[in-house]
């Protein structure tokens, strides 16, 4: 705006100054015209004052009397005045001037004193000799180039206001013309500054209150352009971080109510397995009790219906005790009771009890030759096996080679169980150690409570051990880390 | 005439050892009984004989009991067949589910004997 505004008000300025020159050159070029007249009136003066001089000396010449000698005597001082005036008003004109009228002034006292006296001395005497044409001659010839000198100082006074004046029409020209530009540039100047602050500033106000519309409206992907360096660019700034933290804040809140469904979703999907899984061993004690009531039955029958009651009672004693402990472990309320003992141990028991009597599925066992020593809870890291190799007798179904392993790596010992059955698919994967969670499992009858890896890596990370997964082209590999018993010390 | 004397076959077709021996101490001694865990198992079986009825559960390792119970009607060498599901899933939309795949009757666990019992019995006879 401001460089704008400055360029117009140079130019205006320019253009008044411009006329203020011409105005003054035209006054001068009227004083010089009027000076130029004076000096032409002077000259007119003092000429005719000079032929008055010729006049009265050629009477004087040709009759010599006192009338004639005293208007001799008036013209030769007569001329005195006018001449001054003349050279007065020349000095005003320029000093060249000054000094042709001055000569001017000397060529006609030289005249006088030089010719016109000594005429008359003679003219006195003899005035036949004086009548002599080589005296008239002289004086004639004197007298002419007085009269020119007296014309020459006119003319160039006329050809200085001439110069003068010319040169004032010429710059008078040049200030209408800068006038008549000023004119049709001022309009555009101030269109194009109206056009610039309509660009520098009506047109982010509008993409603002546009943006903020937008915002309003509830699309937080709105962003202003924030690489201007005036306060527009500050404002963009401050919207974009604006929009940004209220993207941020909303899309917190729709994973929060996302994650809330999905836990109320898991939640009802535990409750119905939950029941089933109570339902199935209740049946068994409500039926053969009912049975043992209703009807009579011979002993050896009696006491297997007993040992089965009491074995199905167990069990869903175990079952909600393990739902419990579950709980506890998955809020965190649990601790740990460290021992150090020999992980390999304790691989193979695990793979012995589950796979012991599962005639379907082959267990392929890899544990190293050293022991692989580790200080932890025996009884939660039995668990997390447990868990890890009856989901993967769960999830292959098929059947195929389980293969059990333990080895060192890394300071670490990493235990893995991997399976020949269905995989998981990917959009199963990232959520895979989420309580409750449990994929397509309850869909194709995979009887669980969504706990068990839930379970495993609170267990796995209250040891400092990290716990995961590979799947690999046929089947699934879990694997977790603990710490060794050297490395766990040496942290400590 | 032998094999009218014969008493009626049963499948039982449940993963779960004290509720296949629970189903055949309610049925008693008046039927045979032939067990499967599986659906594979159930198949083997149908292979080799024909069964008077067939008590089924639902929640099975690998293919589930209502899907072997759709391709058995679909099949249509079942049709004559009674099937009884037998579930711990027992909501409405379980039991219509149960129906639609083509059972004759439902019975929700736990159970009462007494019922189980009539069910089979009458579903035999008719």
């Amino acid at each position: 705006v401001i460089a704008v505004s400055a360029l117009g008000a140079a130019a205006i300025g320019a253009t008044l100054a411009l006329f203020f020159v011409a105005n003054a050159r035209l006054r001068a070029a009227n004083t010089a015209s009027a000076r130029s007249a004076t000096v032409s009136a002077a000259a007119f003066d003092v000429r005719g004052q000079v032929i008055a001089i010729d006049v009265a000396l050629q009477q004087v010449v040709e009759e010599y009397n006192a009338k004639n000698l005293a208007q001799w005597r008036h013209a030769s001082t007569s001329w005195e005045h006018p001449a001054a005036v003349l050279e007065r008003a020349a000095a005003a004109t320029n000093p060249e001037q000054a000094q042709r009228a001055h000569a001017l002034r000397d060529e006609i006292r030289s005249y006088i004193d030089d010719y016109g006296e000594p005429v008359v001395g003679i003219a006195k005497v003899s005035p036949a000799a004086v009548r002599s044409s080589v005296a008239h001659t002289e004086g004639t010839l004197r007298l002419d180039q007085i009269i020119r000198d007296t014309d020459a100082v006119a003319r160039s006074s006329a050809v200085i206001a001439a110069d003068r004046s010319a040169a004032a029409g010429k710059l008078a020209d040049q200030a209408s013309i800068a006038g008549v530009v000023a004119l049709i540039l001022t309009p555009v100047l101030l269109i194009l500054l109206g056009v610039w602050l309509a660009r520098a500033v009506a047109e982010p106000l509008r993409r603002t209150v546009a943006a903020a519309s937008e915002v309003a409206a509830g699309n937080f992907d709105v962003r202003l352009n924030d690489r201007r360096r005036d306060e527009f660019g500050d404002l963009a700034r401050v919207f974009n971080t604006m929009t940004e933290s209220l993207a941020v804040s909303r899309s917190e809140l729709i994973e929060r109510a996302d994650s809330l469904e999905r836990s109320e979703r898991h939640k009802s999907e535990l409750i119905s397995m939950v029941s089933h899984e109570v339902r199935t061993p209740l049946a068994s004690v409500l039926g053969f009790t009912r049975l043992l009531l209703e009807r009579d039955l011979p002993p050896s029958d009696r006491q297997r219906y007993l040992e089965i009651v009491d074995a199905e009672a167990t069990r869903l004693a175990t079952l909600v005790s393990d739902f419990l402990d579950a709980r506890l472990i998955e809020e965190g309320r649990f601790s740990l009771r460290r021992e150090p003992f020999d992980l390999r141990s304790l691989v193979r028991e695990q793979a012995e009890v589950t796979l012991g009597h599962d005639e379907s599925h082959d267990l392929a066992l890899e544990l190293p030759d050293r022991p692989l020593q580790i200080d932890g809870d025996r009884a939660r890291l039995a668990q997390v096996v447990g868990n890890v190799l009856s989901n993967a007798v769960k999830y292959s179904p098929e059947g195929g080679t389980i293969t059990v392993g333990a080895a060192e790596d890394h300071g670490h010992a990493r235990v893995w169980v991997a399976d020949e059955g269905t995989g998981i698919p990917p959009e199963h994967r990232g959520q895979l150690f989420q309580p409750f969670y449990r994929g397509d499992a309850a869909a194709a009858g995979i009887p669980g409570t969504g706990l068990g890896l839930a379970v495993s890596r609170r267990i796995v990370e209250a040891h400092d051990g990290q716990i995961g997964f590979d799947p690999l082209d046929r089947g699934t590999r879990f694997w977790f880390d603990l710490p060794l018993e050297a490395a766990a010390n040496g942290r400590r | 005439m032998a094999a009218r004397t014969l008493r009626p076959l049963i499948l039982i077709c449940d993963d779960e050892l004290p509720l296949r021996e629970l189903v055949k101490a309610v049925l008693g001694d008046g039927y045979r009984y032939v067990e499967a865990e599986d659906v594979e198992q159930a198949e083997e079986v149908l292979k080799e004989s024909s069964p008077e009825a067939i008590v089924l559960d639902v929640m099975l390792p690998g293919k589930s009991g209502l899907e072997f119970l759709s391709e058995l009607r679909a099949k249509g060498g079942g049709k004559a067949i009674p099937v009884i599901v037998v579930s711990a899933w027992q909501s409405a939309d379980d039991q219509r589910t149960a129906l639609k795949a083509g059972a004759d009757a439902f019975v929700g666990k736990p159970f009462d004997p007494k019922d189980l019992a009539s069910v089979v019995e009458a579903l035999i006879a008719a």
